[in-house]
């Protein structure tokens, strides 16, 4: 006999990182180094933690091994079933949750593999379980920036900003666009305010890209075509749809069975009978102010959680975030893991200098010679890092080979770099397998191979 | 207790208030004609005593009624509280201010502006205010606003009220917006518009991290202002209205470096406006119902009346009256068998036998003679007097003849129908029609509030604004709005460029494509130079009136795309109407062709579509024949070259 689990967690972790292009072109977004792990480890651990005990990753075909080697080194515990998606095909998120449809039983968590944070889930679960929400999605205040110079070319880095609407009274998500959508006036239907008299427009919250979703919902998306990403459609589809009342029909249909007619979503979101008998016969009410029934009758409800304004969390998707996530990962290891040893040099790491300060994270396999000195800074897998060097600031990645005589501050040096003796580089991101020459000096640029250039 | 609180406040001023009498409408007409909106008899005691009352339990001081008509009544119902006595006059200085030469709420300001009475901050009152909250805590915070925000001029106090609650007039549904400091972003009263949309500058919510959107607030009329806002009035004198300088501030926030803030009221705290009737009649109830407690009503509740009903003193009532939710005045005399429900009697008024009043207002002494009934939001001016079994529904009556006065409105010889607006039928805007119907609220009051009693059966109206959100038939209205805007344009010989920009609004409005833009917009021109009598100057009209939209469809069809959508819009209305002269569609397809609005390929790619049996196909294949054959020519032309 199975047990059928609560939730089934799902974390997408084939995003190319189109965001970041500069520092991925080789080497798979979810396995960037930040701190002492890869990037994919934070939200596994993270649904380890919450007591799961089962999760489907969903990365690319050709990653697959790739990822898997980096995800046995780190140790983590929880079972993860690899669902695999070719690399040529265009697969957007909700695309990959279609995929997965005939694995998934239950309620589902989508999580996305970028997710950094400390947020403690339960929150989120409860307001779910409380409602019996449709759809619960998680939300971040904006964390404090403070101006840390990112590596590469400056650029003005523009936000992508959301407007969410969240209902004060009864926490329901009553409204999801992206700011860009709209050029000077935004409009909303007056039946919403009408139905949420006192609602708050943030524009500033951070999407997690955390999201609970009913069952219902995965059907429903399996029926649907349309939709490929599950923030920019899906989410936002049927955040709308919230407003619209179900068709009066007047039969009852057998919905559930024969859904691929009918292509109404109501006809998905419908509740359990005894569910409705139960809350008609209960004095409870979600809300105050009108004289309507529980939920005003809704069938289809989401709701949005707020993380407390303390909590530290992001999104790795820029290369802003990844900068100030990378550079605050030691000060909040603690909080994010749940007090987690944190193994700053790696057992199989040589490390011959004397001056690596205790806030560096050294990988294993790792080789840094004498006389050399380091300042916070992460150095990953099997780089070497000869005399005379010095790297203060900055991230290398997997097989790199610095040199004598090198100076490196505020870089971001990629998988299989070489940089001759002799380099001076302030502020650059050194692209994979690219060779930087002997004794040059760079200052806020990208070094990479020219034809990888053209790629983003 | 109270001084000291106060003086913490202000350090050496006392707490004043204004408070302004007159409404500036004629909502309360016929009854307003004698009798000042501040005397209404609210439970048979004048408004402004709660008004002044409430005021002097919120800590005021100092008051200044400032009053343009009727002032004589008002100083010398002053006058006699002050002589007797009356609670409010212990702690509580009240000055009666006259200026007769005022016409709005803005006027008054200007001219207290100039008389500079007022030293600090003060509240700010609009006529028919009752409420029980403390004022002084809102000073102090306004106190503080003003100190964090030195631009801030006023706070704004609204009320935190139930959608479809009963303190909350269906006329000043208010919708604002705040940032996290309170500080007003965004307001509106949505009155009667029936817009199902609500459009929001997008930079509030990106200039501010979060922006509450309130939908469920009251305004209660009341404000506490700083010293700035007399001068802002003075200095703007196209203000009216509080809600003209609310709108103004917000819009020029940065030219006057004022802002506005509010506060809402939550829980006990109550308050409210006599804007209209239908307030007038909420408010009675709320009164009754001791929302607003401690003011209550003066009448004593009398133990065998049941159903809620308060009579003054010297009213008495026989066995066989019926009556309910009614209030009646001082030494009222009821005949036999009536029937009052959900009216308000006032005082000295003789009612007869058999009589039945029904969601109405009966002023003072009136004589209601037998048999008659007066029902639907009827209201009866001081003074008048009916005849035996007349009927009313639905008017306003007055004791004298009125100006306007036309056959048949003459009732008897103290009765007669006041029409409001009789000769400005051309005339007659939205807001008017809203005023008319605001006064029949009080019949269709009750109704509503059955509604919310039935709370589990949605209303209808309700039902509506909840389905699919954009409304299916947005194109349709679309094209409606366009040809009512050309056919304005036509007949006023309207710029076209002014066209352009409605037609560009309504295209917003309601959201609609730009395919079906194009496609209406052709539609409706032709629609409407089709719209011709058929004489033999019928090409030459049809052709006029092309040439006058000539800017318009110009501006829309501007490629090849537009051009298949205004071919599809001549085929439609060809296909549509059937009586349409046969060589039309052909002279249409000429026209367009010689000014350039649509390209041959179009023509023949679109002809190439049509089905070969069609009518039209025949009617247009003689156009397209000649055009291959143009077409020829030329390339010989130019092949020859």
């Amino acid at each position: 006999m199975t047990f059928q689990v609560e939730f089934q967690a799902v974390v997408l972790a084939a995003g190319k990182g189109s965001r970041i292009s500069e520092i991925t072109t080789t080497k798979p977004k979810c396995l960037l180094p930040v701190g002492p792990m890869p990037l994919v480890w934070y939200p596994l651990y993270k649904l380890e933690q919450a007591g799961f005990t089962d999760v489907i990753l969903v990365i690319l075909e050709h990653q697959k091994s790739e990822i898997q080697s980096a995800l046995e080194k780190t140790g983590i515990e929880i079972r993860i079933e690899y669902a695999t998606i070719a690399e040529n095909e265009e697969l957007g998120t909700a695309d990959s949750l279609r995929m997965l449809y005939d694995r998934l039983k239950s309620d589902v968590m989508v999580v996305s593999c970028d997710f950094v944070s400390d947020v403690d889930l339960h929150g989120l679960f409860n307001l779910f379980r409380m409602h019996d929400a449709s759809i619960a999605s998680l939300l971040l205040h904006p964390q404090q920036s403070e101006a840390s110079v990112v590596p590469g070319p400056k650029s003005k880095h523009k936000m992508e900003r959301d407007l969410i609407a969240i209902d004060q009274q009864t926490s329901r998500l009553v409204f999801l666009a992206s700011a860009s959508d709209f050029e000077s006036e935004l409009t909303l239907p007056r039946s919403l305010l009408k139905k949420h008299t006192n609602i708050k427009m943030y524009s500033n919250l951070i999407d997690s890209h955390i999201y609970l979703l009913k069952k219902w919902v995965i059907k429903y998306l399996k029926s649907e075509d349309s939709f490929s990403s599950i923030k920019g459609e899906l989410i936002p589809h049927i955040v709308k749809k919230q407003l619209s009342k179900p068709p009066k029909t007047a039969e009852p249909r057998e919905s559930i069975v024969s859904p691929k007619d009918s292509g109404d979503i109501f006809a998905y979101a419908k509740e359990d009978d005894l569910d409705l008998a139960i809350r008609e016969a209960s004095a409870y009410n979600d809300h105050i102010g009108d004289l309507k029934p529980a939920y005003h009758q809704d069938t289809i409800r989401c709701y949005a959680y707020v993380a407390p304004k303390d909590t530290f969390g992001a999104r790795v998707n820029t290369l802003m975030n990844y900068w100030s996530v990378s550079g605050k990962i030691i000060d909040h290891w603690e909080k994010i893991t749940d007090g987690k040893e944190l193994v700053l040099k790696h057992p199989d790491a040589t490390i011959c200098s004397t001056q690596v300060d205790n806030k560096c994270v050294i990988w294993d396999g790792v080789n840094l010679k004498e006389k050399t000195s380091f300042k916070n800074c992460v150095i990953a897998t099997n780089t070497e890092v000869n005399s005379f060097s010095r790297i203060f600031n900055s991230i290398v990645m997997n097989n790199v080979t610095i040199k004598e005589k090198v100076a490196i501050e505020n870089c971001i040096i990629c998988d299989g770099a070489i940089i001759e003796n002799g380099c001076k580089l302030k502020g650059c991101i050194v692209g994979s397998y690219h060779t930087v020459e002997e004794d040059s000096e760079h200052t806020s640029e990208v070094l990479t191979e020219s034809d990888r250039l053209m790629e983003f | 207790m109270l001084r000291k609180e106060s003086q913490m406040v202000h350090k050496e001023n006392i707490v004043q208030a204004i408070v302004l009498t007159d409404t500036f409408d004629d909502e309360f007409l016929p009854i307003s004609e004698h009798l000042p909106h501040a005397l209404l008899p609210v439970f048979n005691r004048p408004l402004i005593d709660y008004t002044l009352e409430f005021l002097s339990l919120g800590g005021i001081e100092e008051t200044f009624l400032f009053s343009s008509a009727h002032v004589e009544a008002v100083k010398r119902y002053v006058n006699k509280c002050i002589e007797n006595g009356e609670g409010w006059t212990l702690t509580m200085k009240v000055n009666v201010m006259v200026s007769e030469s005022c016409r709005s709420f803005g006027d008054c300001l200007r001219d207290l502006d100039a008389k500079g009475v007022l030293r600090g901050e003060f509240v700010l009152l609009e006529p028919g205010t009752v409420s029980n909250v403390d004022l002084l805590p809102l000073l102090k915070k306004h106190n503080i606003t003003t100190k964090s925000d030195k631009g801030c001029a006023m706070t704004l106090i609204l009320q935190e009220s139930a959608i479809r609650g009963i303190g909350r007039c269906p006329h000043e549904e208010l919708l604002v917006a705040t940032d996290s400091h309170s500080k007003l972003l965004f307001y509106k009263k949505l009155g009667s518009s029936k817009d199902n949309k609500l459009e929001f500058p997008l930079e509030i919510f990106l200039d501010n991290a979060s922006v509450s959107l309130h939908h469920n607030l009251n305004d209660t009329h009341m404000a506490i202002c700083s010293s700035s806002v007399l001068p802002l009035f003075s200095d703007n004198f196209d203000f009216q209205t509080k809600d003209d300088f609310v709108r103004g501030l917000l819009m020029n926030e940065e030219i006057l470096g004022s802002t506005v803030y509010c506060h809402i009221l939550k829980g006990n705290q109550f308050a409210g406006s006599i804007t209209n009737w239908r307030m007038y009649q909420a408010l009675s109830y709320e009164l009754r119902n001791n929302w607003v407690h401690p003011l209550i009503p003066s009448t004593k509740r009398n133990r065998k009346l049941k159903n809620d009903v308060f009579i003054g003193e010297g009213t008495k009532i026989s066995e066989t009256a019926e009556l309910n939710d009614a209030v009646l005045g001082d030494d009222v005399a009821l005949g036999k068998n009536v029937r009052i429900e959900d009216s308000f009697v006032f005082s000295n008024t003789k009612i007869g036998d058999n009589v039945v009043i029904t969601h109405s207002i009966i002023g003072e002494h009136c004589t209601i003679q037998s048999g008659s009934e007066i029902t639907s939001g009827s209201i009866l001016e001081n003074g008048c007097v009916l005849e035996k079994d007349t009927f009313v529904k639905n008017s306003l009556l007055v004791a004298k003849i009125p100006d306007n006065y036309e056959n048949g409105d003459k009732l008897a010889d103290k009765a007669y129908r006041l029409r409001i607006f009789p000769d400005e039928d051309d005339n007659i805007s939205i807001n008017e029609l809203d005023r008319k119907l605001s006064r029949l609220d009080i019949g269709d009051f009750n109704y509503e509030s059955d509604e919310i009693e039935d709370a589990f059966s949605d209303s209808g109206d309700e039902q509506l604004s909840y389905t699919q959100t954009p409304p299916p038939d947005d194109t349709k209205l679309f094209y409606t709005e366009v040809i009512d805007s050309l056919t304005r344009g036509l007949e006023d010989k309207l710029p076209c460029d002014n066209l352009i920009l409605e037609i560009n609004s309504s295209r917003y409005a309601y959201n609609v494509i730009l395919k079906e833009v194009n496609f209406n917009i052709v539609k409706a021109v032709l629609i409407l130079s089709l719209r011709q009598p058929e004489t033999t100057q019928y090409f030459g009209n049809l052709s006029r009136v092309l040439t006058y939209f000539a800017p318009v469809l110009k501006n829309y069809i501007r490629n090849e795309s537009a051009m298949k959508d205004c071919l599809e819009a001549i085929q439609d209305v060809a296909v549509s109407s059937e009586s349409l002269h046969e060589k039309c569609v052909t002279f249409i397809l000429q026209y367009f062709y010689h000014k350039d609005y649509i390209s041959e390929d179009a023509i023949l790619n679109w002809f190439s579509t049509l089905t070969t049996s069609s009518k039209l196909y025949k009617q247009v294949k003689p156009f397209t024949d000649w055009l291959k054959e143009a077409e020829e020519e030329s390339g010989e032309e130019e092949s020859e070259q």
